[in-house]
């Protein structure tokens, strides 16, 4: 989902990725697990684990070594997240290609599953069952990631795999990456400020590299003076990933309303963010319910506040989206999960041009309906998208007599649209004829909204084209048209 | 023959242009005439369930009383459209300066869904009626005159218009397919009356959406019906019911999404989804459920972000699902 606006760098965490199985900092021990599995199943010996789980601590490089054992050895990684796990047939998928000898280009594959912990209880066993149906079909190796794999439930999952763990990382090794990159960047920095990133960073090298980038481009250099600041700065500020781990991680309810009221977002997006995660962390359907509960209860108090202007409710807001979610847990154990951007902002976005169409829809036709855009949205639209549908030839006169845009027939008509547009610019050729177009038209065009090209406009601009230009075809066609005219009904 | 290529929706194709072509509302229609015939009148309040002719009505009026080019002496707003209560009041304004009507010394604006407005715009609205008393008239319509706070009310003729009879409604029907020369079975008709209970403007939607699919029988009626009501809603219930509240979530987002659905109109469609025949769940289960809906649409309407109190309502719905399956078992 990583898109780079022009002008945006690429993060370091990728740009820096280990290309080799010996760039992969550290592990050692994991390595000597991994690597003779891996060439045994290269050398064509399937091992009697089928399937590797590599555990530990987040940022320590599991889902490195499996890249740059892909790289290392070219075999064509496929790789599924947590977030995917949710869906059996996601899974079953996967598995089929597991299943098929090579790919496409005679390459070999490695099949990545990150985060296995991730799968929640009882809603998705469905999905456990399709993982371990997969180790049993593949002849692939198969590589899980957790940061912890000791969990009832995954004990399935343990018995079927290899396990390979991995420890977390000393600060020693995190500054002798983090100068790498300075180097390779030529960036200044000193050997404290690495340090200093390193300790906070606590074994995590994806957040240390990630803390290095947004100090070396926002100050071009890497100093004491400058980490202490930024991080001392960045304690209050979360960015929203780190604010809700913060707020999950909760147990005082002090600590959930500092994760939300430290979150460098608003309050608006932050509540999305929470909005978005809740069901991803939760797995319990009572502390689901209990911390939506809460959070729809902010959710009014920001309405209120938004109503009534009354600022100093505010903290209200953030009783409820912060303790009010975090202390919901009752149920469910916590464990790490990937947040994920709110799906409703991507939504919105990249429908803006549907909704844009159905607005501008819903507003012209409220002027000649004398109701609400509401009402046509709810109560005319399905309707009228019925006749689009499943009578392109009458929906065709329709276009012509409120003057629709092509893209308004697309979005009521959908997958018939073209046939819409056929029968359209079929009968904007009969209308040639003078008298039927005076007759018909000015209403079209009087009301037609302005601002795209309409079918109305279109008439006319057909009209005058075709009467300088192509008159006896024009001749010939309206004999025919009019033994073509058809009643609808 | 002369096979219009242009075609309208019967809503407005059919749609009385002047008080005469009114069919219903006789009593109504008659006071209406009155004001027309000593051209004046003073400020109005219709008020009545939707599809019952209030605001054709309203056109009517002021066609009989300004002629064929009346719009350009009435303000048509809708207060569910309009921003708050400053742009009426900036629409009024500029409105009350343009030029008058000939013969007649008012011009009229008509308010549509005027109780959509909370009780502060409406006290808004009251100083603005009486500001411009002398050179406008105020036609406003809502459905629940309750929700018209008591000094408009008492500053206007009230008009209460009637939910239409089911002779009325099929008679008229049965008229468009004559005009448009589609055939019917009775039975659908009496049908779509039923369906749209007594909503004129309903009954002609699905009238003319039934037409388009071939000759208008009661399995047509059904099947287009069917067809609008967006199947998500129902699929949402269901997820969430079973526990898969990601999946009902995603449901959740189309339904508003794709079909421009606001928090309210999702929540009344489930509530109408809920009591509908389809929906297999114990009598008690349907009332709990309605409880909670009541108390959720409540949040949207103080505000709560659509979103989120449709997904606290979900979530609740998993688990009352829970409980049932703990129960049957």
């Amino acid at each position: 989902m990583m898109r780079l606006l022009p002008g945006e760098r690429l993060p370091w965490v990728i740009k820096y990725r280990p290309k080799r199985i010996s760039d992969v900092a550290n592990q050692e021990q994991a390595k000597k697990l991994f690597i003779p599995w891996l060439q045994s199943w290269l050398r064509g010996r399937i091992p009697e684990k089928k399937a590797a789980l590599f555990y530990g601590p987040p940022g320590c490089g599991k889902t490195s070594l499996v890249e740059a054992a892909a790289h290392e050895y070219k075999l064509e990684l496929i790789e599924m997240n947590a977030s995917d796990f949710r869906r059996k047939e996601d899974i079953e998928r996967i598995a089929k290609t597991a299943a098929t000898q090579l790919s496409l280009f005679g390459r070999r594959r490695i099949i990545l599953l990150d985060e296995v912990d991730g799968i929640s209880g009882t809603a998705d066993r469905g999905g456990l069952e399709a993982i371990l149906e997969l180790i049993r079909v593949t002849r692939h190796p198969v590589v899980m990631t957790a940061n912890d794999p000791w969990s009832q439930r995954l004990r399935s999952l343990r018995e079927a795999s290899l396990l390979v763990p991995f420890n977390r990382l000393s600060n020693r090794v995190v500054v002798e990456v983090l100068s790498r990159i300075c180097e390779a960047e030529h960036v200044y920095c000193e050997r404290a400020a690495l340090m200093y990133i390193a300790k906070r960073a606590e074994g995590d090298l994806r957040s240390a590299i990630n803390d290095l980038q947004a100090i070396a481009e926002g100050y071009g250099k890497v100093t004491l003076d400058i980490v202490e600041g930024i991080v001392a700065s960045r304690d209050r500020e979360y960015s929203p990933f780190e604010a809700l781990r913060h707020l999950f991680m909760s147990k005082y309810a002090w600590q959930a309303k500092r994760a939300v009221t430290h979150s460098n977002v608003d309050y608006d997006t932050m509540m999305q963010w929470i909005n978005e995660n809740i069901p991803n962390q939760y797995t319990d359907p009572e502390d689901v319910w209990r911390a939506y509960e809460a959070l729809s209860r902010a959710s009014v108090y920001l309405g209120r506040i938004k109503r009534s202007m009354s600022w100093d409710l505010l903290s209200y807001v953030f009783d409820m989206m912060g303790p009010g979610v975090a202390l919901a847990r009752k149920k469910s154990k916590f464990k790490w999960v990937k947040y994920s951007f709110p799906q409703r902002i991507v939504m919105l976005a990249r429908t803006k041009e549907v909704r844009e169409v159905r607005e501008a829809l819903a507003a012209h036709l409220a002027s000649r309906l004398h109701v609400s855009k509401a009402k046509v949205k709810l109560e005319v639209l399905p309707f009228l998208s019925i006749i689009f549908r499943e009578r392109p030839d009458y929906a065709a006169r329709i276009a012509i007599g409120y003057g629709l845009t092509e893209r308004m027939v697309k979005y009521l008509a959908g997958p018939a649209a073209n046939e819409v547009m056929e029968h359209v610019n079929m009968l904007l050729m009969r209308m040639e004829k003078p008298s039927k177009v005076t007759e018909h038209a000015p209403r079209t065009t009087t009301t037609a909204p302005a601002t795209a090209t309409t079918t109305a406009e279109e008439a006319h601009s057909h009209r005058r084209r075709r009467s300088t230009t192509r008159r006896t075809t024009r001749r010939r066609r309206r004999k025919t048209s009019s033994s073509r005219q058809t009643t609808l009904f | 023959m002369s096979s219009q290529l242009a075609e309208l929706l019967w809503a407005e194709k059919y749609r009385p242009r002047s008080l005469k072509e009114m069919v219903n509302q006789e009593e109504i229609v008659k006071r209406l005439q009155k004001f027309v015939e000593e051209k004046n009148m003073p400020h109005l309040l219709f008020v009545g369930p939707p599809g019952t002719g209030k605001t054709t009505a309203a056109h009517c009026l002021a066609h009989d009383m300004f002629g064929e080019n009346y719009m350009q002496y009435m303000l048509e707003l809708n207060a569910s459209d309009e921003r708050g209560i400053d742009t009426i009041r900036t629409k009024v304004k500029e409105f009350a300066r343009s030029k008058t009507p000939p013969n007649i010394p008012f011009k009229i604006v008509l308010l549509d869904e005027a109780d959509n407005m909370t009780a502060d715009a409406q006290q808004a609205l009251r100083r603005l009626m009486e500001m411009y008393t002398v050179s406008t008239r105020f036609i406003l319509i809502a459905n629940y005159p309750s929700k018209i706070i008591e000094p408009i009310q008492s500053r206007c003729a009230l008009f209460r218009f009637t939910p239409l009879k089911k002779e009325d409604v099929v008679a008229r029907l049965k008229w468009i397919c004559s005009q448009e020369g589609c055939e019917y079975d009775e039975e659908a008709l009496e049908v779509i009356y039923e369906i749209s209970e007594g909503d004129m403007r309903r009954a002609i939607n699905i009238l003319q959406a039934a037409a388009a699919l071939g000759k208008i029988t009661v399995d047509i009626v059904y099947k287009v019906v069917g067809l609008a009501r967006p199947q998500e809603i129902r699929m949402m219930l269901k997820l969430a019911l079973e526990g898969r509240f990601t999946e009902a979530r995603n449901e959740l987002r189309k339904l508003m999404v794709n079909y421009g659905l606001s928090g309210i109109d999702v929540i009344k469609q489930i509530h109408r989804e809920v009591f509908g025949p389809e929906f297999k769940l114990p009598e008690d289960v349907k009332v709990m459920i309605a409880d909670y809906a009541g108390e959720i649409q409540y949040r949207l309407v103080e505000g709560g972000d659509d979103e989120i109190q449709l997904n606290a309502f979900l979530a609740w719905l998993a688990l009352l699902g829970r409980k049932l399956r703990a129960a049957g078992e």
